[in-house]
């Protein structure tokens, strides 16, 4: 026992040199050797369900079976991206890495698959053949950990393979642990950023180069940076305007920005949670999973044709009524469905009322009960999503026992009723009247007119912006200029996982008016923020290292 | 090289007998006095457990209560709300009057209450605790020999996982959601028959020991630099980590054999709806998985979430949900208490009952499961339609293994819940001598309920 302690105790202070040496390999400048601070993580961000996919599928092919349970994902003000950086792992969620990570090993170093992803040969198959192992390990270890191995790192790896060799005697087996282990890592399992003292000014800190090469690769691809953008980071290059230039460049270039941006319009307008939405069947008998799947969808679709297929204005999505339908939609929609095609395009007439992206039937049923719509949840859900505008927590101590049950017919009049109660209407006069808009669309978002006999009005009022329906509350959206700067906020802080503080007020303002214009065009907006240097800036948390200014930022310079 | 790999090789065979060996003085800590034993003479261990139901049950403005009792001591008087548990009043405490203190905190609606039970302090904000979670601790205590260190299972079918298990505050338990993806956990693969004769430790596990060591190797390089929150963050990873190398150690060693474990069968796949008698039905399933693999020795500690906080349950067929009808539903000029929402109240404790008819049809030593388990069962508030923190209802099910004198109602007002969290944790176990905070903070256990 004693002999084991000692022998860990040796390996961590070899653990410490070979990352003291691997940092000054990191900072390519020599001047910064002059300054003795250290790099010092900035954030740790939980991979998305998605990104995991994802990097996997670039990393290793599309032909690896991904198949297992993800841990739940948090949302903090508004997005998921910044619940991403609050999260950890559990003992189940482990669990459930731990065992992908068997299974994607294995299917790597499958007698099918291995010769494509091997950089190598082994001397022999039965044996351990310790240069080619490296060889793998640091070639796969750098695109899975988003940056060069340290020695360290890579000693721990071969370990790993050589014990399995030895004990199975073969060496495919043997690099199957390695490359388990870099998939369990945090490395791989967390976005860790760090920073490093800027050369220019040593009291300040800068992103460093494959940090900087990671926010850029999620924010537009939302993967792991692929090789010529790792390429970018050991260079030097992405730190220099015209490197950073030719890569926002090349990546908003790429078909695949349509990944990047539908990740982020996903995540900021919570199209998620349909696999476990749950609606009564006896009320309504036209819902199933297929629905709620297509649903999803439908709002996707609408979203990425509007905005990056087409890159029209941003305040469309309030106002269009074009969209996609399939079969199971057109049936809840009951408008005829001929194409031959799974999805077909489709405009809705004005009789239908759908237009705007909460007239879809995926945000309706979305927001609303089990059994019956929810004026208040649609309300205060338009106002976190679209104008970032969050409802406080009810006050605990509203005195409900003076609500009585209403008898009305709509749920308008009930809600109404209950607004001669002081302590409901500070909230829900300012919740309730865009979702009343929605009413003539049900629980599960059918257009109705009537509920209980009664012709549903329509009207609303929010502090005095008087409009009807879906169509005038899409008006009102659109002409909101909450709208456009709540968006503006959203991708900044879905990239650089934090909401901008005050003092880059600012600078969020000027972006919001380059944004209009730009003819309030997505993916322009996303290279807009890319390109400035505001997007890299790093807050060094408390704790992480002593004699640091708090807020740095690589704009210094300029 | 083959120095190397003989190191490491020696290196894994001590580690992972050091990591067993931890297990096993642990014993001591549940050993019982009662003598509760198997027939071989092994000792039956203590499990512990959490069971959270959403809404409370109900009180009445006129300061009346459908579900406190009006006797003290033992031999309570079942009341409307507790006639599903009547049949095992003997074997549950029910302790009513307690309440969550905030002191300066606000009352964070469906929120306080149970993070104020769990984590001894209210909470600064909604979806985060102020502190880890007492199953954590009794877990860290009791849970470190067997293959899980505890089971997080929600049945309530809702939107999102519902679990109040955390030992940061903000990263919660991902807990199994249908019986199936249970019974997968508990009796898929990794599962080892503790009663079959030929047992063999499976080679595979040691390879994938090395796998877990070469990411620990790393951890001190990685923490050296990281800022406190995200040090929490990091630090739980680890802790994660090390239950999975546990999960590891156990499948090496052969399983005492235990005489109740029996392989039940796969369960079919859940309907998806969230209406009261689903989850209820979804209840029964799943506990009578867990109280298998509790039998089988799986795990010791469990969380059991039968309805989120702000219950999304319903009547099948009603467009109102429970939430909803505890606010609006006035209460009855006659009756004096909301109809509706007691009935609703009724029906959720008939999955509190279903639960622990389950756990009660395992024999066990000379009892039951239930009779070696200590389950704590609260709800996130009291009077639902003001969202009180006073009188939350709680209860302590099953015998701690003798340690509990159960069947007792103790009616504590204004007293803080805390002290029945404490009692909880000492009975199941855990070395706590005091638990909470400010006004919360409380060194004082439920005495009469100790043996």
């Amino acid at each position: 026992m004693k002999s084991a302690r000692l022998f860990v105790l040796t390996l961590s202070v070899g653990v410490v040199l070979h990352v003291a040496a691997h940092s000054t390999v990191v900072i390519a400048d020599d001047s910064t050797l002059a300054t003795h601070k250290e790099p010092v993580v900035v954030a740790v961000r939980r991979l998305t369900e998605p990104q995991y996919r994802q990097s996997i599928e670039d990393i290793f092919g599309e032909d690896i079976q991904i198949t297992g349970r993800f841990e739940p994902e948090r949302r903090e003000i508004g997005l998921l991206a910044l619940g991403s950086a609050t999260l950890s792992l559990t003992a189940a969620g482990f669990e459930q890495y731990f065992n992908l990570s068997l299974d994607i090993s294995r299917q790597v170093f499958s007698e099918q698959m291995r010769h494509a992803v091997m950089p190598c040969a082994p001397a022999s198959p039965a044996e351990f053949d310790r240069v080619c192992a490296e060889q793998f390990i640091s070639t796969y270890g750098e695109q899975l950990f988003r940056r060069p191995l340290s020695s360290a790192e890579v000693e721990a790896r071969l370990d790993a393979a050589a014990l399995g060799t030895e004990q199975s005697g073969d060496f495919y087996t043997g690099l199957q642990l390695a490359l388990s282990s870099m998939l369990t890592a945090p490395e791989y399992l967390f976005r860790i950023e760090r920073a490093e003292p800027d050369p220019e000014n040593a009291d300040n800190w800068r992103l460093d180069a494959w940090s900087r090469a990671s926010r850029l690769s999620y924010l537009f691809w939302n993967t792991s940076p692929d090789k010529e953008l790792l390429a970018a980071a050991r260079s030097g290059e992405l730190h220099t305007e015209n490197g950073l230039n030719a890569q926002v460049q090349r990546l908003s270039s790429s078909p695949r920005v349509q990944d990047g941006i539908q990740a982020f319009l996903v995540d900021m307008m919570q199209i998620d949670g349909f696999d476990s939405m749950i609606k009564d069947a006896t009320i309504y008998p036209k819902f199933n999973q297929l629905v709620a799947d297509s649903a999803q969808q439908q709002m996707i679709r609408t979203l990425v044709d509007l905005l990056v297929v087409k890159e029209r204005d941003y305040r469309e999505i309030f106002t269009s009524n074009e969209t996609f339908l399939n079969r199971p939609l057109a049936a809840v929609y009951q408008v005829p469905f001929a194409s031959s095609e799974e999805w077909a395009p489709y405009t809705f007439p004005d009789s239908a009322e759908r237009s705007g992206i909460f007239s879809q039937i995926g945000f309706l049923s979305l927001y609303a009960h089990p059994g019956t719509s929810s004026p208040t949840i649609r309300g205060i859900k338009l106002h976190e999503i679209f104008l970032c505008e969050h409802t406080p927590e009810p006050p605990a101590d509203v005195d409900f026992s003076s609500v009585v049950d209403s008898s009305a017919a709509t749920s308008r009049e009930r809600l109404l009723d209950h607004m001669s109660n002081p302590g409901c209407i500070v909230c829900h006069q300012r919740s309730d009247p865009p979702g009343l808009a929605l009413e003539h669309f049900d629980g599960m978002g059918q257009l109705r007119k009537y509920e209980n006999g009664q012709l549903i009005d329509v009207n609303a009022d929010l502090f005095g912006n008087k409009f009807v329906g879906a169509q005038g509350l899409g008006q009102f959206l659109y002409n909101d200029p909450r709208a456009s700067s709540c968006l503006v906020r959203n991708v900044y802080a879905y990239g650089a996982a934090r909401m901008p503080g005050s003092a880059e007020r600012p600078y969020i303002n000027t972006q919001i008016e380059r944004f209009a214009e730009n003819g309030y065009r997505v993916p322009a907006l996303f290279s807009q923020i890319a390109l400035t240097p505001e997007f890299f800036n790093v807050v060094i948390p408390q704790g992480a290292q002593q004699n640091t200014n708090n807020v740095a930022s690589a704009a210094s310079a300029q | 090289m083959s120095k190397k790999i003989n190191r490491r090789s020696l290196l894994k065979g001590m580690l992972g007998g050091a990591t067993v060996s931890l297990g096993l003085p642990m014993l001591n800590l549940f050993l019982n006095e009662n003598g509760n034993a198997y027939a071989d003479g092994s000792t039956i261990p203590t499990r512990f457990g959490t069971y959270f139901w959403g809404l409370g049950l109900t009180d009445t403005p006129a300061g009346g209560t459908r579900w406190v009792p009006q006797k003290t001591g033992f031999d309570y008087e079942i009341t409307p709300e507790l006639e599903a548990i009547a049949a095992l009043k003997n074997k549950v405490s029910v302790f009513s009057g307690f309440r969550a203190i905030p002191d300066t905190r606000p009352n964070l609606v469906h929120w306080s209450g149970h993070a104020s039970i769990l984590s001894g302090v209210a909470p600064a904000a909604s979806g985060r605790f102020d502190g880890a979670t007492l199953d954590t601790k009794v877990a860290d205590a009791i849970g470190g020999s067997t293959r899980f260190k505890v089971l997080d299972i929600d049945a309530s079918v809702s939107r999102r996982p519902v679990s109040y298990s955390t030992r940061t505050g903000s990263t919660f338990a991902s807990p199994d959601q249908s019986p199936l993806a249970l019974y997968q956990r508990l009796f898929g693969e990794g599962f080892q028959d503790p009663n079959s004769e030929n047992w063999a430790p499976d080679p595979a596990i040691m390879l994938r020991q090395s796998v877990l060591s070469a990411v620990t190797d790393q951890r001190h390089s990685l923490m050296r630099s990281v800022g406190h929150e995200d040090q929490i963050k990091l630090e739980q990873y680890f802790t994660s980590l090390r239950e999975m190398e546990n999960q590891l150690a156990v499948q090496l060693q052969r399983p005492e054999p235990r005489d109740a474990c029996v392989l039940p069968r796969s369960p079919s796949e859940l309907e998806r709806a969230g209406s009261v008698d689903v989850v209820n039905s979804n209840t029964r399933v799943m506990a009578r998985l867990l109280a298998m693999g509790l039998a089988c020795d799986q795990s010791r500690v469990f969380n059991f979430v039968h309805t989120g906080g702000t219950s999304e349950t319903y009547i099948a067929g009603q467009s109102k949900i429970y939430h909803q009808i505890t606010h609006d539903e006035p209460t009855h000029a006659q009756l004096g208490y909301q109809p509706e929402t007691s009935k609703l109240a009724g029906l959720v404790m008939e999955g509190f009952g279903a639960f622990l008819e389950e756990l009660d049809a395992i024999k066990e030593g000379s009892g039951t499961l239930l009779d070696n388990c200590l389950v704590l069962a609260f709800s996130d508030t009291g009077y639902a339609k003001i969202h009180s923190l006073e009188n939350i209802p709680m209860m302590l099910a099953g015998g701690a293994g003798g340690r509990h004198k159960a069947g007792q109602h103790i009616h504590a007002p204004g007293e803080s819940v805390t002290r029945v969290s404490l009692t909880a944790m000492q009975l199941a176990g855990a070395p706590a001598g005091e638990f909470g905070t400010g006004s919360m903070r409380t060194a004082r256990a439920v005495s009469d309920v100790i043996a």
